[in-house]
């Protein structure tokens, strides 16, 4: 059947989510200036099982599903979006090696400090592909090369990194390999950010890292980034949310010419564009999910990447739009950081450029829906790499 | 309940059945009607008894089986939750997902189905027992000949302005004597009857309506101009004139009683909420018949190897469209849903027909866009610049996108009564 109403257990963790988003919102400040999350939020964040909810047992998580995951995802987000990042990469990590690797080696992945080292300061200017190269040496492979915008670097113990296998091969020759910290890898230091300050993202610079290959399995590969990029979008609709929330209230009780601004159409009638927007990225976002949970084979994998593809590009775009209307409507006061509308503008941005930007998003969804089979290309949040015509 | 979108057994074979039916025989005659202004009879006859003879499911084939689905109590059991037996509805649902695919193949045809159409829903909604066996009664058996239905509300100086009406009404003995015009009434000329809003007093604004049935062959009731329109050209849309036109007193819907507020208009905008998720499908249906065309048409007539520029440009052209009637189809979904389940929807509903209605336009602008001026050359199996032109008009009636965003502001901002 065709139903938006979530379950009894559902509801159940969505009111724990909820208790919880209020308390990161009310010390979203606090949170920002100090970097990270303050040690009691972040230990009732990871009680709640905020990243690892949707995981399989197997690795650690809760089992729940997807649903469940980008349901929790909206609520945390909606407190503070930068709060599932100042948890650090565990989450994407433990994604990554559920998705990627054997049932040992992704035993206990979710309770691992870990992070997912995908992107790269800038494309290889000869070929596609990246530039970190893996070669192989008697039992393993050795890494060389610069990865960037990792999250949780600094503090990680495990890296699951993508790096280039066959350099002939372009995307199609990308391989992820499991990377201890130690010798040949150094985090670089922390970079300071639009927005999401919260979240500590660094370089990994790897010079003769020692790699075990989990997967050079496209398929495998699209469904990691793919859930990312979903999981990613669930924050969005949580942030629009905030922003639309905060936007709502603040323009009913603004007074001008007489009146509330509210009652102005210029102002309702983004307000209420705005709104519609939010429902109907999160219907986008569940119906995702719930196609990735029922996904039994291909064609039902291609059906959930199709909709994971429009509900990212949909969610992203409604998360910034709706922050830089938020901030618009508060007109003078959205620009002060007195109020949070401006923080919501600037994670939106953050955000969306992290797993897969909506342009990326667009060209995948093209693809499948032109009958090309989806690659690794379409999904790998590189500019360069994507393009439902190649 | 539950998080769900897997089409029950009875939705998926409705959906087929209409889309294939809609694929081999609605779609290679739908530029015919267009130029001829009409389904004919025939057709529609026949039409009427094929999905008659689908059963139940006749219910639901868009807005003319909205009222047969609501009564019929369409329910199917949930096969999802820890109590299997309970039984729900989602008659709302399964007439979006029909509308939708019919609209697919043509939407005109949709709007000439014989049946209550417009008019089943003040009906259902407020009319007496006795007015419900008199006024439904008739379209139980169509064998003997079609019959349609209508919904008269517009007038030429009130639209989207529903409390402007000035069609006046005025008891007289047993009877009320009814004066105006209405237009841009749907199948308005070949209805059996035609649900007419009028005002006992326009100073009263929305207190004063009053909803009547009025019959054809009523005295003083008669057919004004048939418009020429932009598109749905099949559709019969017709001015209705009734000049000192005597409705006896037993077809005031609801009986005196009901009018002691504002009941009379809260019947027009009940129906909105009913109404406005199907026309939603409806758009949608035909903004995806423009898109699936554009795909088909890139896959066969572009080079997908060659990587250009404005390639790139078109995927990301396609993949817009697409997603925004897919957002607009979880709205309507979702709308409907709550339709379903009893649940208050007017925002929702609104939501959906405002989405659907602009996703659905720019689909059909950007489809012809794509596929350049062959895209707007009419001919057999090309029917993109047909459905360009029929398209237009589902962000207007039912309440325009403007209108849509004034109910959902209201229902956003509770203190706001008026802008």
């Amino acid at each position: 059947m065709i139903a938006f109403a979530p379950s009894d257990d559902h509801k159940l963790m969505m009111d724990a989510g909820q208790k919880l988003s209020k308390a990161l919102a009310g010390r979203v400040r606090e949170t920002e200036k100090g970097g990270g999350l303050p040690e009691d939020l972040a230990s009732a964040a990871r009680e709640l099982g905020v990243g690892v909810v949707h995981l399989p047992e197997a690795v650690g998580g809760a089992g729940l599903g997807l649903v469940a995951g980008v349901l929790l995802e909206e609520e945390i987000a909606a407190g503070d979006p930068a709060t599932a990042f100042a948890l650090g990469g565990t989450g994407a990590y433990a994604l990554a090696m559920s998705e990627l690797a054997s049932p040992e080696l992704a035993q206990d992945a979710a309770a691992t400090a870990g992070a997912v080292a995908f992107g790269e300061p800038r494309p290889h200017r000869d070929r596609p592909g990246l530039s970190t190269i893996a070669t192989k040496k008697a039992d393993a492979f050795v890494l060389h090369g610069e990865k960037a915008y990792v999250l949780g670097a600094g503090k990680a113990e495990r890296f699951v990194v993508f790096a280039q296998v066959d350099e002939s091969k372009g995307e199609r020759g990308i391989g992820a390999f499991l990377v201890s910290r130690g010798d040949g890898v150094k985090a670089t230091a922390r970079v300071r950010t639009l927005g999401l300050d919260a979240a500590s993202f660094s370089g990994l610079v790897l010079d003769g890292a020692r790699g075990v290959l989990i997967s050079d399995e496209p398929r495998a590969m699209v469904r990691f980034f793919a859930k990312h990029a979903l999981l990613n979008a669930a924050r969005c609709v949580g942030l629009a949310r905030a922003a639309f929330d905060v936007t709502r209230a603040y323009v009913e009780q603004r007074r001008a010419f007489g009146k509330p601004v509210a009652h102005f159409q210029a102002v309702a009638f983004t307000v209420a564009d705005r709104a519609m927007d939010v429902e109907a990225s999160r219907a986008l976002v569940w119906r995702a999910a719930w196609l990735w949970d029922a996904a039994s084979d291909v064609e039902g994998e291609n059906a959930a990447l199709l909709a994971s593809a429009r509900a990212i590009a949909h969610a992203h775009e409604t998360a910034m739009q709706t922050a830089d209307d938020g901030v618009q409507l508060h007109g003078g006061a959205g620009f002060m950081r007195d109020y949070p509308v401006e923080k919501y503008m600037r994670d939106a941005k953050q955000l969306s450029l992290y797993g897969m930007p909506a342009a990326c998003a667009e060209q995948l969804a093209a693809a499948i829906e032109l009958g090309r089979a989806p690659d690794l290309a379409l999904v790998l949040p590189f500019a360069d790499s994507q393009s439902a015509f190649t | 309940m539950t998080i769900e979108f897997s089409l029950s057994a009875r939705q998926k074979s409705l959906k087929d059945m209409v889309g294939g039916f809609g694929r081999s025989i609605i779609r290679p005659q739908s530029l015919q009607w267009d130029l001829e202004h009409a389904v004919p009879e025939a057709f529609l006859a026949r039409f009427v008894e094929m999905a008659q003879s689908m059963g139940g499911a006749s219910a639901s084939w868009g807005v003319q089986g909205l009222g047969a689905a609501a009564d019929a109590g369409d329910v199917e059991s949930s096969k999802i939750g820890d109590a299997p037996s309970k039984k729900k509805s989602s008659a709302m649902v399964t007439s979006c997902i029909g509308a939708e695919e019919l609209a697919w193949s043509d939407a005109a045809l949709l709007l000439c189905l014989p049946g209550p159409g417009l008019g089943g829903p003040p009906v259902r909604g407020s009319a007496t027992p006795e007015q419900k066996e008199r006024f439904f009664g008739p379209f139980k058996d169509m064998s003997k000949g079609l019959k349609w239905a209508a919904y008269g509300l517009t007038e030429p100086n009130a639209g989207s302005d529903v409390a402007g009406i000035r069609t006046s009404c005025r008891k007289d003995g047993r009877d009320w004597i009814l004066n105006g015009r209405k237009c841009f009434i749907t199948n308005g000329a070949r209805a059996s009857w035609t649900v007419i809003f009028a005002t006992i007093d326009p100073t009263l604004g929305r207190a004063g309506h009053r909803a009547f049935v009025v019959e054809k062959g009523t005295p003083g009731f008669s057919v004004g101009r048939i418009e020429d329109k932009m598109g749905l050209r099949a559709s019969e849309t017709a001015e209705l004139v009734l000049e000192d036109c005597r409705v006896p007193e037993a077809n005031l819907l609801g009986g005196e009683e009901r009018y002691q507020s504002k009941e009379g208009f809260l019947t027009a905008m009940k129906t909105f909420d009913n109404t406005r998720p199907l026309v939603a499908a409806m758009a949608i249906g035909i903004g995806r018949a423009a898109y699936d065309y554009a795909c088909d048409f890139v896959k066969e007539n572009y080079a997908l190897a060659r990587h250009t520029a404005r390639y790139t440009s078109i995927a990301e052209k396609l993949a817009r469209i697409g997603r925004r009637l897919e957002a607009a189809r979880l709205l309507t979904w979702r709308a409907a849903f709550l339709a379903d389940e009893g649940q208050p929807n007017a925002k929702e509903a609104s939501m959906s027909k405002a989405s659907a209605g602009q996703a659905a336009i720019a689909a059909c602008i950007e489809a012809i866009e794509i596929c350049g001026a062959e895209g707007s050359i009419a001919k057999d199996h090309q029917l993109l610049e047909k459905w360009f032109r029929d398209i237009k008009v589902y962000d207007i009636f039912e309440g325009t996108g403007q209108i849509q965003r004034i109910v959902i502001s209201k229902r956003l901002f509770p203190d706001l009564k008026a802008f």
